[in-house]
């Protein structure tokens, strides 16, 4: 019961505060109120949910990182907690108009996942769920910081003028912001890639399915790598490394996606079959 | 009752304003000219390039009162535009009183009136003269409280509503889309195609923003002495290419009849830059640099026009914004009216628990010095405090009645009424008068005794930069970075003002 209240009261807050981030940015000179009290907001819904997903866990007795259930609420959970984190120090603060919805989307979503007491065991597989999570937690905030250059960007182009997306912050340092996130997130993938590739060899099961999800995986590996490489060697900024960055995430996603759905058709009572073992295993990006 | 006499841009011409500017100490000897003037009682005198204004009140709150105070106004205004050699300042004189007067500061204090709508300096100015005003000794509590309510409307005014916003000048604008482009500009390099007016001032803009200087132009003299002037480094045309690679902001304005800065040219600049941003600000007329260059990725290029339109686009964004700060000085000077009401309504009250006290306590004395001589200094307490709480009972009803009709438009007959039952003209008068500002001699004397001077419950932060930090002179009208004449084609100039 009280674990139901926190989580309405976690869906409230990220409503709350996704409308008020939007209405920050909805006009240049807009609500100067909104846009400082849009951070508190979403750092009230980020603790009741850190608070949701402990009371949750240890009410069923399910480490949250271990549960089909918690993963995709957990990744959001570390989403807005990196953003509240560097906001500030990286001139980011209208990320938070796209951090906020997406939480609020997979905390909404996770309920129709799973359900809580179901848990999937071993330290490897745990770690590689981890890594993974905490990656895509990056990797969406490098999105969101890409999806505003992309924005920002066309709009300075056009030459229009700053009325509808007035308060975004500086082209370079959304760029910086990517980068920056897409590095530190590519590196968590890759910790994903190995300790999922040890944890499938380990179970040596598979299906046509299951390596179709793990080429996704590792194409978002891939993706990510060249946008990172190419960044480095040929200058590929702005708008081309947008691109690149948005391309992986949505593989990601797609992974994490076909998971998500596929993960409870295939749990047994209490943990999680073999197959689906080895679709986490193999779905780096997860 | 207070009221505002002066002159503005708006009916003006800027001959005639030049010459009823007052600054320093010819403020203060204006104010003391005015508060010499039998009928008026505060004053605060706002003077700026576009506006001389007198926000007066006056010694009572009939129209007699604010007719007089008016006319006192109007003729220290006379004198000061003899005094200047103007003539014929009458006819651009135009008077508030009462709302209207309160809803004049407050439009003014909010921009409202202002040459550029939504430009912050006003206030700064509006604050300066409330300072003036104050050592002065010229500020009671009727204008302390209003000018303290005008700075607090602004301050709303420009938070809930976008009249501030984009930019209105096209320095300034080039200046924040290199900001939007890329943040901070300090340490940013900062190239002058051209070594020509339009450079050096936009150069003065940039350096003040932080960015290293470096300069391109075909006299290598004029390069030199524009790069030592603001501390930077001149390289000869032929290195233009090379220039392009370090450089983040360039600012073309040579006078050349075709393109100098091509699309190959950045194409291979960019290639060098590893695609880092380079934004081109092309104040030629005709154009330094391709058009088609704007297609490269990470490439700004904005030409005159599309500097213009992004002023043009803002003009008409803080246009459509008047309207709801419009909305809300108009509440607010309701507000006030409901204040000043209330004030009015506390004098009457006051003054009648006075009256009633002062004549029950007379015919007590008569009594006590009479048939009642032989009561002890107990009961003759005790005789007091019956009176205290007979005035109490009697006027609890028509005080407690009095005080809710505060608000009422009906409340200042009711007022008047009062004062003519219980004749209380005179009194509620000497009441009043006790809100008059002390005068500078009394304050300043030697032997006077300290001036007490109500703190205003809401006067603004003091860290409000955008008031606080106009330049000297003329910036009424001028927003950040137009005064220093950057961009001297700029189509705006004429609605900037000087």
């Amino acid at each position: 019961m009280l674990a139901e209240s926190i989580f309405y009261v976690t869906v409230t807050a990220y409503a709350v505060a996704s409308a008020l981030f939007f209405s920050h940015l909805a006009r240049s000179g807009g609500s100067v109120r909104a846009g400082k009290a849009a951070p508190q907001v979403l750092g009230v819904a980020a603790s009741f949910h850190a608070g949701y997903v402990c009371l949750a866990s240890i009410m069923t007795n399910v480490c949250p990182v271990k549960s089909i259930h918690y993963v995709a609420s957990v990744a959001a959970l570390m989403a807005a907690g990196l953003y509240l984190l560097l906001r500030r120090r990286w001139r980011i603060d209208a990320l938070g108009a796209f951090v906020a919805p997406v939480c609020l989307t997979f905390v909404l979503g996770s309920r129709f996942v799973g359900v809580p007491d179901q848990g999937v065991g071993g330290w490897l597989l745990a770690f590689h769920v981890t890594v993974n999570v905490l990656g895509d937690a990056f990797f969406l905030l490098a999105c969101g910081a890409a999806v505003l250059y992309l924005v920002e960007e066309r709009r300075l182009k056009q030459k229009r003028a700053a009325s509808l997306f007035g308060r975004l912050p500086p082209l370079d340092a959304l760029d910086r912001a990517e980068h920056l996130l897409l590095w530190t997130g590519f590196a968590l993938l890759t910790l994903g890639i190995v300790s999922g590739t040890v944890w499938a060899r380990r179970i040596e099961t598979g299906s046509p399915a299951e390596a179709a999800r793990a080429l996704l995986a590792y194409g978002s590996w891939v993706l990510f790598a060249s946008v990172l490489v190419l960044r480095a060697s040929l200058g590929w900024r702005g708008r081309r490394a947008a691109y690149g960055t948005i391309a992986g995430f949505l593989l990601a996603v797609a992974v994490l996606v076909v998971y998500l759905v596929r993960g409870p058709a295939g749990v047994g009572s209490s943990h999680l079959a073999a197959a689906d073992i080895h679709d986490v295993a193999n779905g780096g990006a997860l | 009752m207070i009221v505002v006499v002066g002159l503005s841009h708006r009916e003006t011409p800027l001959e005639v304003r030049e010459r009823l500017t007052v600054e320093g100490e010819a403020v203060v000897a204006l104010l003391q000219a005015l508060l010499e003037r039998p009928s008026v009682r505060e004053a605060v005198c706002v003077s700026t390039c576009n506006r001389t204004e007198i926000y007066a009140v006056a010694q009572g709150d009939s129209e007699t009162d604010g007719a007089a105070a008016a006319r006192d106004v109007e003729r220290v205004i006379a004198e000061l535009a003899e005094k200047n050699g103007a003539s014929g300042v009458a006819p651009y004189l135009r008077t508030h009183t009462r709302k209207e007067a309160v809803r004049h500061l407050f439009r003014v204090a909010a921009s409202l009136d202002s040459l550029v709508i939504g430009e912050p300096q006003i206030l700064g100015q509006m604050k300066d003269a409330f300072e003036t005003a104050k050592s002065s000794g010229s500020v009671g509590k009727y204008l302390e409280r209003a000018m303290s309510r005008a700075f607090h409307v602004a301050k709303r005014v420009r938070t809930e509503t976008a009249i501030g916003a984009g930019q209105v000048s096209i320095s300034s604008v080039a200046i924040d889309l290199a900001r939007q482009i890329f943040g901070d500009l300090s340490g940013r390099a900062l190239l002058l195609l051209g070594a020509g007016e339009m450079a050096e001032a936009a150069a003065k803009l940039l350096v003040k923003e932080g960015g290293k200087l470096q300069v391109v132009n075909r006299s290598p003299d004029r390069a030199e002495e524009l790069a030592r002037e603001f501390g930077g480094s001149a390289r000869p045309w032929e290195e233009l290419e090379q220039a392009l690679v370090s450089a983040d902001v360039v600012v073309a304005s040579t006078s050349a009849k075709r393109f100098i800065v091509t699309r190959a040219m950045v194409a291979k600049a960019m290639r060098a830059r590893r695609g880092r941003s380079l934004f081109f600000i092309d104040i030629a007329v005709p154009r330094d640099v391709d058009p088609t260059v704007n297609k490269l990725d990470n490439v700004y290029v904005y030409d005159i026009d599309n500097l213009s339109n992004v002023v043009a686009d803002s003009m008409r964004g803080r246009q459509a914004e008047t309207e709801r700060a419009e909305a809300l000085v108009n509440h607010e000077a309701d507000a006030f009216e409901t204040w000043t009401e209330g004030l009015n309504v506390t004098h009457t009250i006051v003054a009648l628990r006075t009256k009633v006290r002062s004549s029950l306590a007379a015919e007590l004395e008569k009594s006590l010095a009479g048939r009642l001589k032989h009561l002890s200094d107990a009961d003759r307490k005790a005789l007091d405090t019956m009176l205290d709480a007979a005035v109490n009972k009697v006027l609890h009803t028509p005080t407690t009645r009095i005080k809710a009709m505060a608000g009422d438009p009906s409340v200042k007959e009711l007022v008047t009424a009062v004062h003519h039952l219980f004749d209380l003209a005179d009194l509620a008068r000497e009441l009043e008068a006790k809100d008059r500002p002390a005068s500078p001699d009394a304050q300043q004397g030697p032997n006077s005794a300290p001036r007490e001077r109500p703190r205003p419950a809401d006067t603004p932060n003091s860290d409000d930069d955008a008031a606080k930090s106009h330049p000297a002179g003329c910036s009424e009208a001028a927003p950040a970075g137009e005064g220093d004449g950057a961009l001297a084609s700029s189509p705006n100039r004429e609605t900037a003002g000087r």
